[in-house]
Order: structure tokens, then C-alpha cells, then sequence
């Protein structure tokens, strides 16, 4: 009597085991989605947001363009008209409401330049920096100050009264010539023409860098 | 006989597969702080620019204040009735207690600083983390003798019109200069290829 009772028991372990994993599986659906939580964590990104050293001045931007480094490239996050009526020479335009577009993709995700940001200040940058840091993108970096800063620095550089130290005006030095390079033209340029261009040439011929062709090897 | 056997071991298999899930979810522990927004939602939320608060607006009883600049900088001069939350503290018990307090209640966090651009990341932070009711004050900070003085700033304001400068430059010159003489392509990402290497030797 017992065996048969307990073999009725037994016949419904299946049912029982099959509902239970069931169950488990109507669990999983608990979980919490993941595709909400697609990047770094929280935490890190807190303190990369914290963080300044995404910044890079306009100083160092003006070197790199004028000494054709080819290792970034800019991005402008401003919209359409803003990028037409100017731009940083050879910025790409990815403005704000497109940054997550399948096109901006292959400017941002890759590893083989850096990227520099920029808006008119570093407030819409910033933005763009946080969402793709988030996403895990690497090399991102901000202009510090943007445009409004490009302009008063570079294009623009404001003399220094005379009580400042040698070495600002060395720095306005630097920056005057680097705005000549950008376009902008001075009344003492005109004057002396001639020595200026001999200035401006031989920058550029320190810049090209070729790669060496290596030998073949093999053969016969 | 053998059929039994066979049984128990399939019982005995589904046992223990659902011995180990139930570990499993035991030992999960859920994370304690997850985004609630993905990215796509916060840049919708960033591109609509209904999150800015001016200085006039603030007297809505809607609105709690949050500074989030260091402890000493807000006990130097704050604004009326605001709360400090130092920005690399947010994730705090007490600091998220208090933000998810202010979300409970239905209320608008309107986070402050020095300059809009430094309430920036904290506001793009907490967005993502699910507090959705949460404003910049576009304002600006400064001490005159100690004194804290706020003024409302614009966001984003083009000061200048650069390619209007450098046109407006040129009339220096009689000579018309020739312009563009700097023409770089733009740079081509180039997806990766496995590089063939030369054959090598061989005849």
C-alpha cells in the first residue's frame, strides 16, 4: 500500500520539477533590463565627470593644427549654421541632437585619433563628452572654453598691460602669430611683408613628416 | 531496474539545476545604484531645452536649491534656503536619501555652481540615474569682499563673430592675399584590415 501511494507521488515529481523551473524562468523576467544600463558604471563615471583632465586648452589645439598633427580630430557639437558660419580648420560637424546617430558612430567609437569636442563655450562639449563616456568610448577630450575662448586667445589675444611678466608677453607673441596663421591679418604685418612670410615658411617645412619606406625584404 | 535509475538521476539532475539558480539569486546582489535613463533618453531630455532655470523663476515653491560646490565655498555665501550636495559626494547615503526625498515628494532639484558648466555633469549624472525632476540654474557666482554676488548667465552665447573678425582684418591689406592656402583633406577613419604580409623569400 505504502509503495503504490508513495509511486502516485512519484508520478507527479515531473510535473512538479517542470513547474518549479518554470517559475525560475518567469523569474527572469524580474531582472532589471539591461539594455537601460549600457555603459560604464555609475560610480566611474562620476568620477571621470569629476575629473578635468578631459580638457584641453586652446593653446595646445593652435600648436597641434598649425604643427598639422594628425592624431585628433574635432568635433564641432554646434548645429549646422553655426558650424558654416565657422569652424575650427578640418572640424567635423556632429551637432548635439545627432551624436547618437549610426553616421556619428565611426567618428566616435574608434581608437585610432583622439577626439576633441567643441561648442561655443564647453557647455554643449561637455554634454556630448559625458553621453559617449558613458557608451565606454575612449580618447574623448573637451576645448576648455570653446569657441568663446578660441576667440579670445587665439584669434583675438588681448596685449598685455606693460607691467606684466616677460613670459606673457612671450605668450602674446606666440598667439599673435599663431591668429596670423589662422587668418587674421595685423596693420604692422603689411608693413613688413616680406620678413614675415620668411617666418612662416619654414614651419611648415619642419612639419612634413614622411614615413620611411622600408626596404623589401625577400627575394632573390 | 534500470528504468528507475534512470529516473533518479534526471530528478536527482533537476535538483540540483534548481539548487544552483536559487543560490544564484540568493547571492545576486542587485547594484546599488543603476542608470534608469539610457543615453538616447538623455540626450531627448538635453536637446529640449526646458531644463534651464533663471534667477527670477526661483521663487517657486516647487523648487529646492542644490549647490554643488564644496562645503567651504557654500558656507562662504549661498543662496536663500539652498541645500549643499558637493558633487563628488551625490552618491552618498545621505545625498541620494535627500535627492530621492525631493523626488518622492514630487519637487524640482534645480542644482547650481559657480557657472552653469560646472552644474553641468552632476545634472547629466543624476538624469541618468532616474531623477528626472531636476533643473540647471543658469547662473553665475562670484564674491565681491566676500559677498556673494549671483547674476543670471546665458548658456552657449556665441561672444564673437569669428569669421566676421578675420574678414574684417583683411582690410589692412590692399593686396588681397591669397586665402585658403591651407588645404588638408578631411581625415578618413579607416576600419582595420589585417594586414597582408609581404611574401617573404621564395623564388
Amino acid at each position: 500500500m505504502v509503495e503504490k501511494k508513495t509511486a502516485k507521488v512519484l508520478n507527479f515529481r515531473y510535473a512538479f520539477l517542470a513547474a518549479i523551473l518554470i517559475l525560475l524562468a518567469g523569474g527572469l523576467v524580474l531582472l532589471p533590463k539591461y539594455q537601460k544600463h549600457e555603459g560604464i558604471k555609475p560610480q566611474v563615471l562620476l568620477s571621470k565627470v569629476i575629473s578635468q583632465e578631459r580638457y584641453i586648452s586652446t593653446d595646445l589645439i593652435a600648436d597641434k593644427l598649425i604643427s598639422r598633427d594628425p592624431s585628433f580630430i574635432l568635433i564641432d557639437v554646434r548645429d549646422e549654421e553655426s558650424y558654416a558660419n565657422y569652424s575650427l580648420p578640418n572640424a567635423i560637424n556632429i551637432p548635439l541632437k545627432k551624436l547618437l546617430d549610426e553616421d556619428s558612430k565611426v567618428y566616435l567609437n574608434q581608437n585610432q585619433f583622439d577626439v576633441v569636442f567643441y561648442s561655443n563655450d564647453n557647455f554643449y562639449a561637455d554634454q556630448a563628452w559625458i553621453l559617449c563616456s558613458r557608451l565606454g568610448y575612449k580618447n574623448l577630450r573637451v576645448l576648455k572654453g570653446g569657441t568663446n575662448r578660441w576667440f579670445s586667445t587665439i584669434i583675438n589675444p588681448q596685449v598685455p598691460s606693460e607691467n606684466k611678466t616677460a613670459e606673457e608677453f612671450e605668450l602674446f607673441t606666440t598667439r599673435k602669430a599663431a591668429s596670423m596663421y589662422f587668418g587674421v591679418i595685423y596693420p604692422d604685418q603689411v608693413a613688413s611683408k616680406d620678413s614675415e612670410v620668411k617666418i612662416e615658411a619654414p614651419k611648415k617645412v619642419i612639419t612634413v613628416r614622411k614615413k620611411k619606406k622600408k626596404a623589401p625584404e625577400g627575394g632573390c | 531496474m534500470k528504468e528507475t535509475e534512470k529516473t533518479k538521476r534526471i530528478s536527482i539532475a533537476s535538483i540540483l539545476f534548481i539548487l544552483v539558480v536559487i543560490i544564484g539569486l540568493l547571492a545576486y546582489e542587485r547594484p546599488k545604484f543603476l542608470y534608469d535613463n539610457n543615453t538616447e533618453n538623455a540626450l531627448e531630455k538635453i536637446t529640449n531645452d526646458d531644463y534651464i532655470v533663471t534667477l527670477n523663476e526661483i521663487n517657486n515653491s516647487d523648487y529646492v536649491l542644490i549647490d554643488v560646490r564644496n562645503q567651504f565655498e557654500f558656507e562662504k555665501g549661498h543662496l536663500e534656503n539652498a541645500i549643499n550636495i558637493y558633487t563628488p559626494e551625490i552618491l552618498n547615503d545621505k545625498n541620494s536619501g535627500l535627492l530621492d526625498e525631493i523626488k518622492e515628494k514630487n519637487k524640482t532639484a534645480v542644482l547650481y555652481g559657480n557657472n552653469p558648466e560646472e552644474v553641468n555633469g552632476p545634472f547629466l549624472f543624476l538624469y541618468q540615474l532616474g531623477y528626472e525632476n531636476i533643473k540647471i540654474l543658469a547662473i553665475e557666482n562670484s564674491y565681491l569682499q566676500n559677498k556673494l554676488i549671483t547674476k543670471n548667465s546665458e548658456i552657449e552665447k556665441s561672444e564673437a563673430d569669428i569669421s566676421a573678425f578675420i574678414k574684417d582684418s583683411h582690410k589692412y591689406t590692399s593686396e588681397k592675399l591669397i586665402e585658403e592656402e591651407v588645404i588638408i583633406p578631411p581625415k578618413k577613419i579607416i576600419v582595420r584590415q589585417k594586414k597582408k604580409k609581404a611574401p617573404e623569400g621564395g623564388c
